[in-house]
């Protein structure tokens, strides 16, 4: 697999308060990586340094070998926030094709009506944010993200809000908008703070510690893919929660 | 469900007018009981009938305080929209300025209202700059407070997109202020002929407020009240015109009655 981003030594201060402490790892196409790590340890914040907002302190990032901002600067990532955060003057369509407005439509191949259906919202083109519920508005928000197809998905904690059952079909649905759009959007970097979530997703889980953020662990995932729900039922899968709840707890 | 609303719709509508009914009748018999003179308190009916033969007469005059006041609004809401877009974006701007918004808003319209005759004339200048004043700065704060307002999570995505000042502005800030402006300007729509009345009342020869001046002083109260009727029928009108513009345009959101 080709490296795609690669994280060096990310260092973050907020004045004299250090939040991220020499952050390191690497990304490859196709891969789908979680972070976790105790609430308040700095993982939106590590996210938000690699989207672009925050600008960090020291460390270098690297998309395919060159400085991270010009892929930034391109729409090389798309990110998806806790909330849907989508604009409630605007309708669903108007919604996904905010990015597309402000980037210009050179990245863009599929409609965004192509992307309504992928996400599963075939329909609702015209509806408003607050006629849709939280999973449907969190669905807008992938479309949107995906709509300049970047290369990178950067997730904070999207499903952290959303009730334990739509979170589970949220977790499918992802896994399968991911396996339709990997020939673009081939690498997911995913926040979560739930065990499962993050075992059932991903390739690499990487534990962070409390603050300031210093990675503790590194655990690969080798459960087969495409995944389906049975697999939480396998002994793999209890294995691999098991030892990532000890990595947590020895905290 | 349609229905409901249908039948809350009436509602809305039947109760005031139910009680002004009862109110017009209760005037009309009081007066009529007790004997009232005419140039006291005429009865409603009296009034009414005055402004039906007065009719082309009373919107003559309405017409030019309307003028006033609508002049005045626009200029404000202008004056307001560009402050405000610069305060957003000028810290020192904002600073520097602000402070001299206020004092505008402290000193009476009234103590203001002398001046302004003395250095625009009688004319509609003078009351087109007395409603400016006094529409000024409910607007600028609300559209100050409307631009700044705006979700962080929404900024950061704009942000992560690259988008230019000019795009955060057009596409969220713009919008993001609307339900803060449209109150500001339903409160500002009242002031406005309030300020129209104000100059007519201090310096005109045309204008509601001219007449009511003149006709009250003449002890022809039945024309006078007549001629206030018609000034709040319009004012009730530019109100609930504004209140349909902002369910219309800040459809997403739930409007506060003012």
């Amino acid at each position: 697999m080709n490296e795609i981003l690669e994280i060096k030594e990310l260092t973050k201060y907020y004045n004299s308060l250090p939040v991220l402490d020499k952050i390191s790892f690497r990304a490859h196409e196709g891969e789908f990586i979680s972070i976790i790590g105790p609430s308040g340890c700095g993982k939106t914040t590590l996210l938000k340094t690699i989207s672009g907002l925050i600008k960090p302190t020291s460390g270098k990032m690297e998309f395919k070998d060159r400085p991270a901002e010009f892929a930034v600067k391109k729409g090389r990532f798309g990110f998806v926030f806790q909330d849907a955060v989508l604009l409630p003057w605007r309708n669903v369509l108007k919604n996904i094709e905010l990015p597309l407005e402000i980037l210009g439509n050179a990245n863009s191949r599929k409609t965004p009506k192509d992307l309504l259906k992928i996400v599963g919202l075939e329909g609702f083109e015209n509806y408003y944010p607050n006629q849709l519920s939280g999973g449907m508005q969190q669905r807008v928000a992938i479309a949107r993200a995906l709509a300049f197809r970047p290369a990178v998905l950067l997730m904070d904690e999207p499903f952290g809000a959303l009730d334990e059952i739509t979170r589970n079909h949220m977790n499918l649905e992802l896994l399968r908008i991911w396996q339709a759009e990997k020939a673009v959007t081939s690498t997911i970097i995913f926040i979560t703070h739930s065990i499962p979530e993050a075992v059932f997703l991903s390739d690499k889980v990487i534990v962070l510690s409390k603050r300031p953020a210093r990675i503790k662990e590194v655990l690969d995932i080798n459960l087969p893919r495409p995944r389906e729900t049975e697999i939480k039922s396998s002994k793999e899968y209890f294995a691999l929660v098991e030892c990532l709840r000890k990595m947590l707890k020895t905290e | 469900m349609l229905k409901k609303n249908v039948k809350n719709r009436i509602k809305d509508i039947c109760t005031p007018a139910l009680f002004l009914l009862g109110g017009f009748f209760l005037w009309e018999g009081l007066a009529a009981v007790l004997n009232v003179p005419e140039f006291l308190l005429p009865k409603p009916s009296k009034i009414i009938l005055e402004v039906i033969a007065q009719f082309s007469f009373l919107l003559k005059h309405l017409y030019i305080t309307m003028l006033e006041a609508l002049s005045g609004y626009l200029v404000a809401i202008l004056l307001s929209f560009t402050l405000a877009t610069i305060f957003v974006y000028s810290k020192t701007m904002e600073k520097g300025l602000y402070p001299y918004a206020i004092a505008i808003k402290i000193a009476p319209t009234l103590a203001m209202a002398p001046f302004v005759i003395l250095w625009f004339g009688i004319g509609l200048e003078s009351k087109i700059v007395i409603v400016t004043l006094i529409c000024f700065f409910p607007l600028l704060v609300n559209t100050v407070k409307g631009l700044k307002t705006v979700d962080e999570e929404a900024l950061n995505l704009l942000k992560s997109l690259s988008a230019s000042k000019w795009q955060i502005f057009l596409k969220l800030r713009l919008p993001s202020s609307l339900p803060f402006i449209f109150p500001a300007l339903k409160i500002s729509s009242t002031l406005a002929i309030t300020g129209a009345f104000v100059g007519e009342f201090l310096a005109a020869n045309q204008g509601i407020g001219y007449l009511i001046l003149l006709y009250s002083r003449i002890l022809d109260t039945t024309t006078a009240l007549a001629a206030l009727f018609v000034m709040i029928l319009a004012g009730i009108l530019l109100f609930s015109l504004i209140s349909l513009i902002e369910k219309k345009v800040v459809f997403w959101q739930k409007s506060e009655e003012i």
